[in-house]
């Protein structure tokens, strides 16, 4: 335990130390490069340091204790706080969607070659759609969808595209994990005449979780990002993609703004994959030392 | 009625293909109930083969095997044996006890009764106090124990053994040699034990079956008389010393017909 929670202060501080060498980069940098960029060889090339485009990262973090629009008495925190909790919400969902359909796939596909066979190769291409081109369908097919009282809610299409994102690291990662349990344990288990279920039960998903968690890690942020982008080509209300594309409209009057939006996003990435790996630690606690990542 | 009842069976890998191995040629063998029986020869020489033939992890190409008077599918089902292999191969996310208990659940037996059976099982190979540890806590002989333990839980008739005591060092090999013979002797069991060993084979058995490759076959059956308590003296026997030149004889002269054979079989 010990040695898990000295990990844990390395890790920590070593984020830190990473993310205060970005600032040391970004405040020196804007302190000796030209105000209005710089050319080389002709080619504008070197980024302006003015005020609009690079403000101060301070000014970014005073942003965020200032009210959201002149003479509002709600802060700019309270609102990225509100939309990264929405958007929380949606990646959640997303991720729950896509880890069940990714091990639902992975199983089918460690149960039956053909299918792998069929069905593998579609996986990896429907990761080369642009989400940005499947949001607007995914929309309208939801739209259409109505089940009894069921009505697609509109939110439901950012959580479907995060998961379209989601499902495929799980998959690959747990039909990894499924096929790497030691022949002399699949013998074991023969002799045993175990059903194939009692098998993948007993056997083969205790054998996969090494790979699944860090499969379900990259899930996790996968999620996040397609709901962002979700909420941002549909033009869903209420999420920190949303308020990113609000904000960035207001960037020539308000520069500092639109970096508290991002920051709220890389905070609720960061919160999702924080999850996942606390689940990791629960789950491995038991494990030899030596195969926690 | 036999433990083990093998006719005429061979085994082809590959069968028709250009790259046929023929594992196992034309084998029979009969294993008494009680009887400690050692299969022994160099690398290709399908003892295990033989074995995984007998725990129907493998169907013969053609031949007969049957397991308590059943055919070897139906002896697998009604769990009529327990195996242990070279890798200990216990659970790593599974403490001892439930490691031992697995085959137990697998019967469906309930929580109360596995307890108790695990408990048993522990002080029948001298680890009471183990059971809450995880497997990779544990020295390899440990391990191995507990391996022995988890194929004797059901309680079995027979025990089918590959190389289990191979990966561990000399000290520990010999501790366990006696151990497998106590809990044996203690339980009734029925064992048919893989070893490349000679010494190991003699010690333990009441016959030592040797194997020759290309293909597998018998070559000799030596009946160790050695009777049925044995210690630590025993390796200091003529009895024990006869009953190891013989093997070694037996492997030598199929060593003699495969010159280049020789040393593969440490």
């Amino acid at each position: 335990m010990t040695l898990i929670v000295r990990r844990a202060a390395y890790r920590t501080a070593m984020f830190v130390l990473a993310l205060g060498l970005v600032v040391l980069i970004w405040e020196t940098y804007k302190a000796v490069g030209p105000a209005d960029g710089g050319k080389l060889l002709g080619v504008r090339i070197l980024p302006r340091t003015s005020e609009y485009a690079m403000p101060h990262v301070w000014d970014m973090f005073q942003r965020f204790s200032r009210p959201e629009v002149r003479g509002s008495d709600r802060t700019v925190f309270s609102s990225v706080l509100a939309g990264a909790w929405y958007s929380f919400r949606l990646s959640v969902a997303g991720f729950v969607l896509g880890g069940a359909v990714g091990v639902g796939l992975a199983v089918l596909m460690a149960r039956f070659k053909l299918v792998q066979r069929g069905v593998l190769p579609y996986l990896v291409v429907s990761q080369t759609v642009p989400l940005i081109a499947l949001a607007p369908l995914v929309v309208s097919w939801g739209g259409k969808l109505e089940v009894g009282p069921f009505v697609w809610p509109r939110w439901l299409s950012a959580s479907v595209l995060g998961a379209f994102l989601a499902f495929f690291p799980i998959a690959v990662g747990t039909l990894r994990g499924l096929a790497a349990a030691p022949a002399a344990s699949v013998e074991l288990m023969q002799s045993y005449a175990a059903s194939w279920g009692k098998t993948l039960v007993k056997l083969k998903f205790p054998t996969a979780v090494p790979y699944m968690v860090p499969a379900f890690r990259l899930g996790a942020s996968a999620s996040v990002i397609g709901v962002v982008v979700a909420e941002i080509s549909t033009g869903l209300k209420g999420g920190i993609g949303r308020l990113i594309i609000e904000y960035a409209r207001e960037a020539t009057g308000d520069p500092a703004k639109v970096y508290t939006a991002i920051f709220g996003a890389a905070a609720l990435g960061l919160t999702m994959a924080g999850v996942v790996v606390a689940v990791d630690v629960f789950v491995m606690r038991n494990r030899p030392k030596e195969s926690i990542s | 009625m036999s433990a083990v009842n093998i006719r005429n069976v061979s085994k082809a890998f590959n069968e028709g293909k250009s790259n046929q191995v023929d594992a196992l040629r034309d084998v029979s063998l009969d294993v008494k109930q009680g009887e400690f029986v050692s299969l022994i020869g160099p690398s290709g020489c399908g003892k295990s083969t033989l074995l995984r033939l007998i725990a129907n992890l493998l169907e013969p190409t053609s031949g007969e095997v049957s397991v308590n008077g059943k055919s070897a599918v139906q002896a697998r089902l009604d769990q009529d044996y327990g195996m242990a292999f070279q890798q200990a191969g216990l659970f790593d996310w599974r403490t001892v006890r439930k490691n031992i208990e697995l085959p137990l659940e697998l019967k469906g037996w309930e929580k109360a009764d596995r307890r108790a059976r695990a408990d048993e099982m522990l002080q029948l190979v001298k680890l009471p106090e183990f059971g809450d540890h995880y497997p990779w806590q544990l020295s390899g002989g440990m391990q191995q124990r507990i391996a022995i333990a988890r194929a004797l839980a059901a309680h079995p008739p027979l025990l089918l053994m590959d190389e289990p005591v191979g990966a561990l060092d000399e000290m520990t090999r010999e501790y366990m040699q006696g151990e497998l013979l106590r809990i044996c002797a203690a339980t009734g069991t029925t064992v048919v034990f893989v070893t490349h060993s000679i010494p190991e084979a003699v010690y333990l058995s009441n016959r030592v079956v040797v194997m020759s490759p290309r293909p597998g076959r018998i070559t000799k059956v030596v009946d160790v008389a050695l009777g049925g308590e044995r210690s630590e003296d025993t390796r200091n026997r003529t009895a024990f010393f006869e009953a190891i030149t013989a093997v070694r004889e037996g492997l030598r002269g199929m060593h003699a017909a495969h010159v280049g054979l020789g040393n593969d079989d440490r």
